[in-house]
């Protein structure tokens, strides 16, 4: 056959317009984190806190109630960015809680393995703008940052948090905040306030390309992280909201849980031995608890807030209709700080650093706020535990995937979801193949999740069956899931480290213990988990292990280690002049 | 009296041997704690070897003074630390160095004072 010049033209034309159609067609996607929220603490899932922005996404996508992260940061940012398992991508626990014994292991390093890859780099590679606003906590050498991760923009903080008002670290074991900007180090603004400077880099970097290229933008807030701050305006919001105290916050979140159909109406609710008594607190101390909550509130708020600056700038601009949004958490609510920030002690560590817990300026710069075990109950409710602990409360957090390729009315979906599926379901939604077996001349750890595209669109039910197992393991604190049965073992102090069976669809609330009943079920739910140990490495923590200590440990050692080892060489050499002086 | 002016002698003497055991643990630190960058090469090991040193011989020297009661033992770190505050003036006046008018007092007083105490320390022994 031969063509005329004209029809070769009008061939060619044809064909690149269907290549355009084709890339205008692929969704941007931006992949919302936010840091230690709790399971009912957005308005969808039965808080009182208002945030009508996340509202608005849940109407407009898929609630699921059964999605599960690891219970700390960095093994949820590890397993969401690549789809493999924390003890197979490098990060089964975070570097600073890493025991000595452990980190000579190559995927106990703490710092993300060269042997994945991450969603960013597969989207880049296929033709999307990247970008990054937010904490990152895989890695904080040149080589391990997010600009050499596959993220073509990015302005990110490499430490397991900091504080939202200044360039400061939260804790004595960093000697700066590590911030980052395109992989150099670089300094924050003086009117910086985390949410709104990572919303406004987020939108920054939006509009540095015009071309017709989708973007994907991950957006890891710090928000709610310790140091728990907020803006006056927000906080003022919630000043009179928790004065009946977490008891009663907790019972309510549950109420409203199950009124909203996030857990079923049947369902009960253990409280934690960690929960201290409202009703024995002195009316000042109560008064400087609501206080606590109310910052917290507030700083989810104003989290929601500036969402909703990104959502209304992508609808400003012609970008909303075909952009897909993932909202959810890395892991549940945060109970560090203690029901006595007040005690001197307290005040004074807080000092050393520059912080005060002032009732006044509680939640403003210069204060160091948290909600401490019993409120973090109350965030994680209905749920058993909280963060670091494989109960419910530590692990099970929102999920939302939104926008208007997903659907245009409000759906919820109960099924066994978790983190490593994020990285499949992207990659489904924007037709990006899966990496293949060797990525930048390296062999790659294949992914293990599932893509949830097919679920958010309402085509199935579920994507795990009954013969499916996922295991789990974080510093010592274990579970296994398969249908609605999870085992799960907690270490101390709040666990028994022993482990228990549930039945996380009836209840939840890890209220029933089944092991006596079911023990055929449980000696199964073992046999997979000691499987899935051997499968990925899973190594035994010391025996005393608490990742507290082991934090501070760690931090001692990284930051004043060497001139210890100065002062105790000088004081070997001191000791020995001082003995023969002695002696003669 | 003399007790308290032996630990007076033996503050700077730790003083020393920490500033030049942290050139072999912690060189970068080391370096920027006394104004300067750490080098590449030869440079650093020059750095490291010599101002190490340095430090940690006449920390060594001093506590050997107090051990021994011999007097001789105090007049190489006071004679080095008299060296280094005149080196310092002449970086400053003809090199186009920075003044250092701390350190330099530093060097004095440390120098005059090992030179005042040994034979008070040597005496006693």
């Amino acid at each position: 056959m031969k063509l005329s010049p004209q029809a070769v033209c009008i061939t060619l034309l044809a064909t690149l317009f269907n290549l355009a159609h084709a890339e205008v067609a692929r969704p941007n996607i931006v992949l919302i984190l936010a840091d230690d929220l709790g399971f009912s603490d957005i308005a969808s899932y039965g808080s009182e806190i208002q945030t009508p922005s996340l509202d608005a996404l849940a109407a407009n996508g898929i609630s699921f109630t059964n999605y599960h992260t690891a219970a700390s940061c960095a093994p949820t940012r590890a397993m969401l960015l690549t789809g493999v398992d924390s003890h197979r991508n490098g990060v089964p626990n975070i570097p600073e809680s890493i025991p000595p014994a452990h980190q000579v292991h190559e995927n106990y390093r703490g710092v993300l393995s060269r042997d994945v890859v991450t969603v960013a780099s597969l989207l880049q590679n296929a033709g999307y703008h990247t970008y990054m606003a937010g904490k990152w906590h895989l890695g904080k050498a040149r080589d391990e940052l997010p600009y050499r991760r596959g993220f073509s923009r990015t302005i990110t903080l490499a430490d397991t948090g900091a504080d939202n008002w200044e360039q400061k670290p939260y804790i004595p074991i960093y000697e700066k905040a590590n911030w980052f900007a395109d992989g150099e180090e670089t300094t924050l603004p003086e009117d910086f306030y985390s949410s709104e400077f990572l919303i406004d880099k987020t939108i920054e970097f939006i509009d540095s390309n015009s071309d017709s290229q989708p973007f994907f933008a991950y957006i890891p807030f710090q928000a709610v992280h310790i140091p728990v701050q907020a803006p006056k305006e927000f906080t003022d919001k919630y000043l009179d909201t928790y004065q009946q105290g977490w008891t009663a916050l907790r019972e309510q979140r549950q109420k409203r849980s199950k009124e909203l159909g996030i857990i079923p109406a049947n369902a009960e609710m253990q409280t934690m031995s960690s929960t201290h008594d409202w009703d024995s607190l002195s009316a000042e101390e109560k008064r400087f608890h609501a206080k606590r909550m109310a910052v917290y509130a507030g700083m989810v708020d104003a989290m929601d807030h500036h969402i909703g600056r990104l959502v209304a700038h992508l609808k400003a601009t012609g970008r909303y209709d075909n952009t897909i949004f993932i909202f959810s958490s890395d892991n549940g609510s945060e109970a560090t700080g203690g029901d006595n920030p007040r005690s001197l002690l307290n005040r004074l560590g807080l000092r050393i650093q520059g912080y005060t817990n002032d009732y006044d300026t509680l939640g403003s710069k210069g204060s160091f706020n948290t909600i401490g075990p019993s409120f973090a109950s109350a965030a994680a409710s209905p749920l058993a535990y909280y963060k670091f602990y494989a109960g419910e409360g530590g692990m099970r957090v929102p999920l939302i995937i939104a926008g208007k390729p997903i659907s245009d009315k409000a759906k919820r979906s109960n099924a066994f979801t978790f983190v490593t599926d994020i990285t499949p379901t992207i990659l489904e939604f924007t037709s990006t193949p899966a990496p293949p077996e060797f990525f930048g001349g390296r062999r790659i750890v294949p992914m293990i999740g599932r893509s949830l595209a097919a679920l958010s669109r309402g085509e199935v039910e579920q994507v795990y069956t009954e013969s499916d197992y996922i295991g789990y393991e974080l510093g010592g604190n274990a579970a296994l899931f398969q249908g609605p049965y999870k085992i799960v073992k907690n270490r101390g102090p709040v666990g028994d480290s022993e482990w228990h069976l549930f039945n996380i669809v009836d209840d939840p609330g890890e209220t029933n213990d089944l092991r006596e009943a079911m023990p055929d079920k449980l000696a199964d739910l073992l046999e997979h988990y000691n499987q899935y140990a051997a499968e990925n490495g899973v190594l035994d923590v010391p025996a005393n292990f608490n990742g507290t200590t082991q934090v501070a440990i760690n931090g001692i050692r990284d930051r004043f280690g060497k001139q210890l080892l100065v002062l105790l060489l000088t004081s070997i050499i001191c000791g020995v002049f001082y003995i023969l002086y002695r002696r003669k | 009296m003399l007790k308290l002016l032996r630990i007076i002698v033996a503050l700077p003497a730790i003083l020393f041997l920490i500033i030049g055991l942290q050139w072999a643990v912690d060189p970068a630190a080391a370096a920027e704690s006394l104004g300067m960058p750490l080098l590449d090469g030869l440079g650093r090991s020059s750095q490291i070897a010599d101002t190490g040193a340095l430090f940690i011989a006449m920390g060594l020297m001093i506590l050997s003074g107090l051990l021994t009661g011999r007097k001789t033992w105090f007049y190489a770190p006071a004679l080095m630390l008299f060296s280094a505050a005149a080196l310092r003036l002449i970086a400053w006046l003809i090199h186009d160095a920075a003044f250092a008018p701390d350190m330099i007092a530093v060097e004095i007083v440390v120098a005059c004072l090992l030179l005042i105490s040994s034979p008070k320390l040597a005496d006693k022994q």
